[in-house]
Parts: C-alpha cells; structure tokens; sequence
C-alpha cells in the first residue's frame, strides 16, 4: 500500500486533467523564460569576453589553473548523480513512494549532466580545439575516461527520462488538442504510435529496466572519475584513495537538496498537491538525513585521518582547513551546509515542504562551496613553495566575467528544466493511476 | 623594593656589556701577519671559480647576497658585498682566514670546506675584480712546469693509467684526479699520485653507465705547486648502456599508443559495450511502432 499519494478518490479524467495542467504557454511562464533569456544573454556576453581576451580575463593563474569553473563542474556532476539513486536504486528495490518523483529526478539528472559538460568548456582558453581532446587524448588520462563516462551518462538519462515517458506522450498526443501544431507533431513524433498495448508496455518496460540497471554502473563511475582527476594527482588534499566513495556520498546530498528545491517549485507552481505530497517531502528528508549521515562519515575520515600524522603534506592542508586561512569557509560548509540542516532535518517540522525546501537551499548553496574548498586550496599549497611570483599568484579570487559565466550554467539549467517542464507532464500519469488502482483494490 | 633596585643594577649590566661586545664586533678584524701573507697553492681558473660560485650560493648568499649587486642582509655588523672594496682590498690570506674561522654572525666554515674548496670560494669572489691578479710566491726563479700527459685504460685491472710528462721527462709526485663530465657538473671518479716512472693509476668504477660502446667523456687534471694541466678524453672505460626513452614501453605515463593493454581493453569493452545496448534499445523503440500492427 502506497500511502504517500492522497487518499481521495480520484478518477482517471481528474488525474489527467491535474497532471497535464502544466503543459502550456501561460504568460507567467513566458515572463519566466523571458527573463531567463536576458539573464543568460547578458551572462554570455562576458563569455563573448573571454573568448575574445582568453583565460586572462578569469582570476585563473599558473597556481590555481582550476578555479570555480572546475568546482562549479564537480558540482554539477554531483547534482545530477540523484536519478540513479531515485530512479534506479530506490526504483529497483520496489520503493513505492518515489514513483511520482521519478521522472523529477531524471529532469534534473539530464540538465544537470548536459550542462556539466558545456562547463569543461568554459574552462578551456581555446575552445576551438576541443576536438583535440578526442583525436590526441590519452587513455591513460583520467580526463578522457570523464568526458567518455559523461557523454555516456546524459545519453541514458535521456533514454531514461524518454522511454517511461511514452504512455504520456501518447496522452498529450491524443488530449491537447489547443497546443500549436509543431507541439502536437512533435508528441506525434515521439510518442512512436503509441496505443498502450500489453506489447508495448512490455518493451517499454524491459528497456526501461535495462537502462536502470545500466545506469547505476555509469553514474558511479562518472563522480568517481571526476574525483579521480583530482585523486589521481599527486598534491596534498586530493592524494586520498576514499575519493571516490566520498565524493559519491556528497554528489547523493546535493541532488537530494536539488530534488526537493524542484519539487518544491513544481508543486507550488503546478498544483500538484495532491501527487507531490507532504507525505513526500517528509520522506525525502528523511532520504537527505541517510545521504548527509553517510557524507558527514567520510568527512571525518577524511579530515582524520591526514590531520592524525601531524607532519605530512596533508596534515598541513587539514590544519589549513580546521584553523588556517580557509577555516571560516570550512566551518560555515561543515557546520552550516552539512551538520545543522542534518540536525534540524531529524525533526519532524522541519520535514514540512517549506521548512525543508529552505533548508535544502542551503544544504545546496554548502555543497557549492565545499567544491570550491575540494578544488582550490590544494592548488595554492604545491609541494614545491610559490616563489619569484607575482604577489597575486599566492591568491585565487575569481573575477566578474568568471562570476557571471558560471550563474549561466545554472541559468541554462533553470531553462531546461522549465522548458521541458512546459512540453511534457512532470509527474508519470499512467504510474500514478496504476499506484491509485493499486490503492483502490487493496482497500 | 629592595629587589627591585637589584633587578635595575642587573639590567644596567647587561645593557654594558652589550655595548662592549657590539663595540667589539666592530672593530678591526685582527689577522696574523702569515695568516694575511697566505697564498693560494693553486692558480686561479675558471673550474675554481665554477666550484667556487657553487658553494657560495649554496652557504654565503643568504647572508652576503650575489657579488655586484650589494643585496646582502642588513644586519650589524654589515656582512658586506664580497665584490665590494671592502673584500677586494683584503689580501688572498685574510680572505681565505676569514672564511675558515669567521666572527659572530659570520659562521666559521673550517669543517665545512677543505682548504682547496675555500681557495675556489676566494678564486669566486676574485673573480669580481677586474683588476686582480693572483700574487704568486716568488719561486726562487724555479720556472712553473708545463705538463703534458698521455692517458690509456687498463681493463684487465680496471684502471685510468696517466702518465705525465714536462719536457718529454716523465715527473713523480704530481696529483692526478679524473672527472666525469655530466650534464650539471663533474663527478670525480678518483685521484692519485704518479710514482717515479711519472705514471699513476686511478681506480675506475667498471660499472660506471658509458654510451652504447662503453665510453665515457672524462677530464684529468694534473697539478704539482703552479703547475697544472688539464685533458679532456673520450675513451672506452666502463659498461656499454643503451639509453631507454623514459616512456618506452606499455606505461600509465606514456603515450597513447603504449597505453597499458588492460586499461585500453577495459576502457574501450566498457565504453562501446554500453553504447552498444544502447543503440540496440534506440533501435528496438521501433518495435513500439510495430506493436500497433501486430495486434490488429
Ligand atoms: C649567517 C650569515 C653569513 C653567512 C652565511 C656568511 N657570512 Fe660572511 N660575514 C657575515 C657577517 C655578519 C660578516 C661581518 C662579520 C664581522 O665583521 O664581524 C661576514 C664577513 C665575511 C668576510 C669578511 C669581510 C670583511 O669585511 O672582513 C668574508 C670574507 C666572508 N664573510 C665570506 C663569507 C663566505 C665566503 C661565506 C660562505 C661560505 C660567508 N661569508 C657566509 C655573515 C655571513
């Protein structure tokens, strides 16, 4: 018995007709995209800069080559790691109640994903020779194993966001009939002649299943090796052989934060109460409390266990952390992003959808700037001392256009997922009648 | 109160006696007569001065700064720039005394350097002085010999066989030392004196790494007093290397072609194996279409 969904007796017309309710062209939504669009071109003006002028424009330097583009990257990565852990692990061991956030967490997957990969190329002084990195790329490098393992992993969250989509497809295909012609060609198109035949809700079962199987693979391999280009180097702070599982267990807190922001949003906005229950919100938290426990663990070991062998590289860099220089934004990451939204979250009120979407934001906004900690500090401390440079080589601080590329990426984020929030049902219909049947016969 | 009057003679002591040993530090560095008079048993060349530049950047710059551009620490008293009058005036001897025993700040660097490394310290810091020339013992009209010498390897025996000559005469008692020449600097490989017959054998390290044939680029240098002979050799005396690529063969840290074969096997299996499902289930969608078909 699933008893997340509401306990009214709804028909199948009245779900059709609240869960499709969200896929149209209001004016409320134009305003949004409209100043989205702005936003981005202004952002993108100062890429225009950055292509003109080069890395010089960045507050990058021989030192710290990789600033809070790499950091913005790692987190990107991070958040998108949430479809798997939703759709796919909780999906395969029969979870109920996280049917209706299925496809939410895949929305955010994919953008998540596909705007990781623009990131690596705003890090790049040279774009044009991105082809570069596939003809001349070494196997050996951790960095073509990443590009490979990403382009991989978009491509199954798109399949995986696509294919259990297909009975809805066909619904708006057959029920929107007010859409604009290319929309209503469109779901023709991708609804593939859908006609919800046992056959075809076979295949589309199988596939679906494979891809979930498929996937958890993948996405583990995609933050580990993103962890690896760090691990795999030889620099104090990012020498750690738990690398992998740590930055695993820290991608699962960000993409349930991210989750819970976007459901949020999308039951405000949408209506959508009734689906995305209080009920759900509490659970996700309760998801968010397991995540954040696991990441808390593997921070303590990894701040331990280096800091422990008081004299090495690494315990330096610990020292850095707890008490240097970097100790304020270490502190606020630790304590304010990590440890008090995870005490607060235990308790009940807190798990109510407001409450826990604040919450959220900051969980999200902590787990941004631990990459930054992850990244930077590491550079500005190289086995061999910084010396004969220019003073501001001892520093990163990043600039402006930097600033201002890196909102884009969230701002193209934003757009994909409204966009794609306008074409298509966020809430999996036919899973949410089969649920309420289900419901239905077991009462 | 008492104590307190006791704690003022006490700080008014101390405050004397600094004055007096700062006042002391200042004064004139005292050298013996011979300690000033000493000279350098070798001539002055470039290789001293080379060695010398070595060690002076390795224990002198912190304190005195590099010669000529007067970036030596502040500190009293002034350790001083060593191009400066205040070390070229001096003679060869004070020199070579002070370095060897130093005064208050400035260390003593008898156990650091044998004799000849800080006679190559004084060549360096001559070397500054555009008008120096190197004061030599009034030799009692004995001339300086010039020396010559024939080199060979023994490999039954595993030795450098010199032989010196001066005017066709074989010579005894000259020191003979053997470098090999590397790419930063020299590697002594051993020294000795020639015997009556003007020959002295110099123990050869057979496992030393040569080029492909064996050979190895060596300079000898044969010194007696003033007199001093150098030759550079390219000869067959140690084990024939063939020098390896650092990245030849399968490594992590070669280049793509000699990726190791187990990580291209597991990469490209991995990758294009699940490309492959996925292409399969891209293409199996079309039997969604066919369904319709099927079932009418
Ligand atoms: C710790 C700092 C320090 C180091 C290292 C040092 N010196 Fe000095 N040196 C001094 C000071 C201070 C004086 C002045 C001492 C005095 O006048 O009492 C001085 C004086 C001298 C003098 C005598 C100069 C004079 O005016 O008579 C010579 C020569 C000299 N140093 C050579 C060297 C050489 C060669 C080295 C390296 C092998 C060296 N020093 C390393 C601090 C140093």
């Amino acid at each position: 018995m699933n008893d997340t969904i509401t306990k009214e007796n709804l028909n199948d017309d009245q779900i059709d007709q609240d869960l499709l309710k969200n896929v149209n062209w209001g004016n409320k939504f134009k305003l949004w995209l409209a100043f989205l669009s702005v936003s981005l071109i202004i952002c993108l003006y100062f890429y225009y800069q950055q292509l003109q002028h080069g890395l010089g424009v960045t507050g990058l330097h021989d030192y710290v080559s990789w600033g809070i583009y790499i950091s913005n990257f790692v987190f990107f990565v991070a958040t998108s790691l949430i479809g798997m852990l939703i759709s796919s692990v909780l999906g395969l061991m029969n979870v109920h109640w996280v049917k209706p956030l299925a496809r939410i967490a895949e929305l955010v997957a994919v953008a998540f994903a596909i705007v990781a990969g623009l990131i690596i190329i705003t890090d790049m002084g040279r774009p044009d020779r991105l082809l570069n990195v596939f003809m001349h790329g070494r196997v050996q490098s951790p960095i073509v194993w990443d590009i490979a393992v990403i382009v991989t992993y978009v491509a199954i969250s798109v399949l995986l966001l696509y294919i259990p989509l297909l009975p809805d497809i066909a619904l708006c295909r057959d029920k929107l009939k007010n859409v604009p012609k290319w929309q209503q060609k469109m779901y023709k198109i991708l609804a593939l002649g859908w006609s919800g035949k046992t056959r075809q809700f076979k295949i589309m079962n199988n596939y679906t299943r494979i891809l979930l199987i498929l996937i958890i693979p993948i996405a583990l391999s995609i933050h580990t090796v993103t962890s690896w280009l760090f691990a795999m180097t030889l620099r104090s702070g990012w020498d750690s052989p738990i690398f992998g599982p740590y930055f695993v267990s820290g991608a699962f807190v960000a993409g349930c934060a991210a989750v819970i922001i976007t459901m949020f949003f999308f039951q405000r906005n949408f209506k959508l109460q009734k689906y995305i229950t209080t009920d759900h919100f509490d659970r996700m938290g309760k998801l968010l409390v397991l995540v954040a426990l696991v990441y808390v663990y593997f921070n303590i070991n990894e701040i331990i266990v280096p800091g422990y062998k008081a004299n090495t590289a690494d315990a330096k860099h610990v020292d850095e952390m707890l008490y240097g220089h970097e100790s304020l934004m270490f502190w606020l990451v630790q304590l304010g992003g990590l440890v008090i939204p995870f005490l607060l979250i235990l308790f009940k009120p807190m798990r109510k959808p407001l409450p826990l979407t604040l919450i959220s934001i900051v969980v999200l906004a902590g787990a941004w700037f631990k990459r930054v900690l992850i990244v930077v500090p590491t550079q500005l401390s190289p086995y061999y001392p910084i010396q004969n440079v220019p003073e501001k080589w001892n520093h990163y601080s990043p600039t402006v256009p930097e600033i201002a590329i890196t909102l884009a990426s969230f701002i193209l984020v934003l757009i994909i997922m409204t966009v794609l929030a306008k074409l298509f049902p966020v809430i999996s219909i036919w899973e949410v009648k089969e649920e309420m049947n289900h419901n239905k016969e077991l009462a | 109160m008492k104590n307190y009057k006791h704690y003022r003679l006490i700080i008014l002591f101390c405050l004397c006696f600094l004055a007096v040993a700062n006042v002391n530090a200042q004064s004139d560095w005292q050298l013996t007569a011979k300690e000033n008079e000493s000279l350098s048993p070798f001539l002055f060349d470039d290789d001293m001065i080379l060695e010398g530049k070595i060690s002076y950047e390795n224990s002198c710059t912190s304190c005195h700064g590099m010669p000529g551009q007067a970036d030596y620490t502040p500190m009293a008293p002034s350790p001083g720039d060593p191009a400066s009058d205040q070390f070229q005036l001096q003679s060869d001897g004070a020199l070579f005394h002070k370095i060897k025993t130093g005064r208050g700040t400035m260390p003593k660097f008898e156990d650091v350097f044998a004799d000849d490394e800080t006679w190559n310290l004084v060549a360096f810091i001559r070397s500054f002085n555009e008008n120096y020339k190197q004061p030599v013992p009034d030799l009692g009209g004995i001339e300086i010999p010039e020396y010559s010498m024939k080199l060979a390897f023994d490999e039954n025996i595993d030795k450098l066989v010199v032989k010196v000559f001066a005017k066709e005469l074989p010579q005894s008692d000259v020191s003979v030392s053997a470098f090999v020449k590397g790419s930063f600097g020299k590697y002594l490989i051993g020294k000795a004196q020639t015997d009556e017959l003007g020959i002295a054998y110099v123990d050869v390290d057979p496992t030393l790494p040569g080029d492909a044939e064996g050979k190895l680029d060596i300079m000898v240098k044969v010194t007696k007093g003033y007199g001093l002979a150098k030759m550079n050799a390219n000869m067959i005396m140690a084990k024939p290397t063939v020098r390896k690529s650092a990245i030849e063969g399968r490594h992590i840290w070669s280049n793509d072609k000699n990726a190791p074969i187990w990580l291209k096997v597991s990469f490209f299996i991995t990758i294009f194996g699940v490309w492959l499902v996925l292409f399969f289930i891209v293409i199996g969608l079309r039997g969604i279409n066919k369904a319709n078909k099927e079932e009418e």
